[in-house]
Order: C-alpha cells, then sequence, then structure tokens
C-alpha cells in the first residue's frame, strides 16, 4: 500500500492537517469560522546545540520545508 | 495644607466625634504650619520608622504620608489580582471543557496500546526523549516550577534522556540546571487553548529529530480537582515497541502504516498532555489570584488600622501642645 502524501515527503499528521483544513474551509460560513479558529497554530521553536539556544523560527514554516526536502530527497 | 485639614476635618466628623474637635484640628493644622522649617529637618531622620514615638510630632505626620500612598498602592495591587483572578475564572470553565474533549483522544489511543500490551523497549543503550508540557506564562503558583522540579528527579535517577520543552517558563528553568540535554523547545503556547494542530506541529517536528528515541515520554500535569495536580507521564511507543508488543498482531495492521499510527498516537497523546496542563495552569492561575487578593485585603485591613492609630496620635500630640502653650502663656 503505497500512499500519494507519503511520497510527496509528508507525514501523517501533516497529512491529517491538510485534510482537516479543507474540510473546515468547505463548511457554511458560520461553523467555517469557529472551526477554523481550531486549526490555528503559531507556534515558535528553537533547536538546541549543546546546551546553547538556537534561533526561534516559525513551526510551521520550518515543518513545511522540512518536508519539502524529504519530497525532493524521496524523488531522487 | 488647608485641603488637608478640612479633608481630616470631614474624616473625624463621619466617625461621629465631637463638633468642636474638628475646628481645633482646622487650628491646630494652622499652628503647626508656621513651625514647618524647624520640623521638616526631623522629617528626614526619622522617615524610616514605621510607628514615630508621639514626642516627634512631625515623623508621625510623615509616617502618615506614608501610610496613606503604601495602602493606595496595596489597594491597586488588590484591584489588579481581582481581575486576573475574574478572567482566569472564566477561562476555565472553557478549558476544563477542552480538557474533557481532548481526553477522549488521549483514552482511545491509549486503549488500542493496552489492548496490544505494548511495553516499551528496555534497550539501555538508546537515548529516552522527555516532552515537557509547561507553558508561556507566569503567575500561576508553582505549577511550572513543579514539573520542572520532577523533570530533574527523572534525569538524576535516568541521565540518558533528552529534552524537548513546551513553554517559556519550563525552559528559562531547566536550560539553568539541563541546558546540555535540551534538543528542542517550543513557544508561543499558553495564550489560548492548545488546538489539535499545536500538537500535531509538535509531533512532526519531534518525528524529525535525527536521534532514534526508544521511547518518549510526554511529561504533563494531570488535574486531579481544582486546587490539585500532579505531574505525570504518559508514553509514546516507538515503533520496534509497538511492532514487538504480544498481542499486536490482533489489528492486523500493516508494516507500512506502523509509522503513521506511531505519529498519530504521539499527536494525541500531546493533544491530552497540553489541554489537561493548560487546564491545570488556569486553575492553579485562579487559585494564586485568590490568595493574592485574600492576602492584600488583609493588609489594607492591618495598614487602615495603624493609619487610624497614627493619625490619632498626631491629633492627640498637637492637642497636649496647644493645651501647654496656652497654659504657659496664661502665666
Amino acid at each position: 500500500m503505497a500512499f500519494a502524501w507519503k511520497a510527496a515527503g509528508i507525514t501523517y499528521n501533516r497529512y491529517l492537517a491538510v485534510a482537516s483544513r479543507a474540510v473546515r474551509r468547505s463548511l457554511k460560513e458560520d461553523k467555517r469560522l469557529q472551526a477554523e479558529r481550531r486549526g490555528e497554530m503559531d507556534l515558535r521553536f528553537a533547536k538546541w546545540e549543546s546546551g546553547r539556544q538556537g534561533e526561534n523560527k516559525s513551526l510551521a514554516s520550518a515543518n513545511e520545508a522540512a518536508m519539502a526536502e524529504a519530497a525532493s530527497g524521496g524523488q531522487q | 495644607m488647608r485641603v488637608f485639614a478640612t479633608s481630616m476635618a470631614v474624616s473625624a466628623g463621619r466617625k461621629g466625634e465631637v463638633g468642636w474637635v474638628d475646628l481645633l484640628i482646622i487650628i491646630v493644622m494652622m499652628l503647626s504650619r508656621t513651625a514647618r522649617p524647624a520640623f521638616r529637618a526631623c522629617v528626614v531622620v526619622a522617615s524610616s520608622r514605621p510607628v514615630a514615638s508621639p514626642v516627634a510630632n512631625a515623623a508621625n505626620y510623615a509616617t502618615l504620608r506614608e501610610i496613606e500612598g503604601r495602602l493606595k498602592s496595596i489597594r491597586n495591587i488588590e484591584k489588579i489580582t481581582k481581575t486576573m483572578k475574574i478572567v482566569a475564572s472564566t477561562k476555565l470553565t472553557r478549558a476544563q471543557r477542552a480538557m474533557n474533549d481532548s481526553r477522549a483522544y488521549g483514552e482511545t489511543s491509549k486503549t488500542v496500546f493496552d489492548e496490544a500490551e505494548t511495553k516499551p523497549t528496555e534497550a539501555e543503550d538508546k537515548k529516552q526523549l522527555l516532552v515537557v508540557c509547561s507553558s508561556d506564562k507566569g503567575l500561576c503558583g508553582g505549577i511550572h516550577s513543579g514539573l520542572s522540579r520532577r523533570v530533574r528527579a527523572m534525569l538524576n535517577e535516568q541521565p540518558n534522556v533528552d529534552l524537548a520543552i513546551v513553554g517559556e517558563k519550563c525552559k528559562g528553568q531547566l536550560s539553568r540546571s539541563n541546558g546540555r540535554q535540551i534538543v528542542l523547545s517550543f513557544a508561543g503556547l499558553g495564550k489560548d487553548i492548545p488546538t489539535f494542530a499545536d500538537a500535531q506541529a509538535i509531533a512532526d517536528q519531534v518525528s524529525l529529530l535525527p536521534t532514534d528515541y526508544s521511547s518518549i515520554k510526554v511529561l504533563y500535569n494531570k488535574f486531579i480537582n481544582a486546587t490539585s495536580y500532579e505531574p505525570t507521564t504518559v508514553e509514546a511507543f516507538s515503533e520496534e515497541a509497538v511492532a514487538e508488543s504480544p498481542n499486536f498482531a490482533a489489528f492486523e495492521i500493516d508494516d507500512e502504516v506502523l509509522k503513521n499510527l506511531t505519529e498519530y498516537a504521539l499527536a494525541n497523546t500531546l493533544y491530552w498532555a497540553l489541554a489537561e496542563g493548560h487546564a491545570c495552569e488556569i486553575s492553579a492561575r485562579r487559585n494564586a489570584m485568590d490568595n493574592a487578593s485574600k492576602n492584600a485585603g488583609d493588609m489594607i485591613n492591618k495598614f487602615q488600622i495603624l493609619f487610624n492609630r497614627t493619625r490619632q496620635a498626631v491629633i492627640t500630640g498637637e492637642l497636649v501642645e496647644i493645651i501647654t502653650g496656652a497654659a504657659a502663656s496664661e502665666q
């Protein structure tokens, strides 16, 4: 069983997030506003190297970048 | 000066004292105005004393002003803590509902592993990962430091552990003692109720870590009731641990899908832990602010009594002065 999204380097959680976003956007206006609030994510994260904190980055963009990298790595 | 005198008179009148006392006070105030420069020198010397002796009149007057200022600032603090308590109370019901909803996610995913009788793999050489779920905001009693203390205790028993920390508070505390073991830190949590998208994003970033961990533990504050919480860990199993579990065959899961399951289970567990930790934090903040308002109320009472006593002492002292002055001029 091969998944198209797996080949694109997307993790299961990311796949779920994208799917749920699509469902939320197709809801009716009043329900959509409520539901979209549940899908918001505004976290920042930092990697640590031997006791020092690295740069603070947005988690959403970092996740996307990592997955894009995984996708290009998978095709080669 | 005159304004102050009349206000004193009004306050004295309100307490039902006899009218001529007020008049006397005004006279006293006017009299003492002439002798100001001499007094001012004493003020500097004696102003640090909380309750001045009745001999040094000017010192009394200075502390009166001081006490008044302190009283005012305590009243302001009480107002602030009361407001914060009200805000936390209104947030609490929502947070608790979110916690109960999220429990369904965590418990469903836990049932799978309970049925499969999954045990954590006992590989000694492999590292473990500990995800600590705190938040960015303080002013909520000791729940963050409770988590940090628990982490340190766990690290003493088992030093071969990496840390991923959610929330600024525990990050600050643990980076001082165990900075070398931190691999990831997340911020921006605690403004609102954590969403499943938050948990998913954290789970993704954790699963992207280069090290292969034997197990991932999630540490969070378990909500026991409105006044007590307990730092608790839940396990999110690695792929091998799930594959090795005795009843695993009953679920008929393909090997390819297994990775998805572990990732999803991690997100579920994280969501549960985050929501429960958030509810604990809000309820702890409510309690902390409740206590702070109570303490402020106690202090206000104490200072009010002190203020009244000092005021009366000043009046008595000045009356004595007038009477002795009058007696001396008669002779």
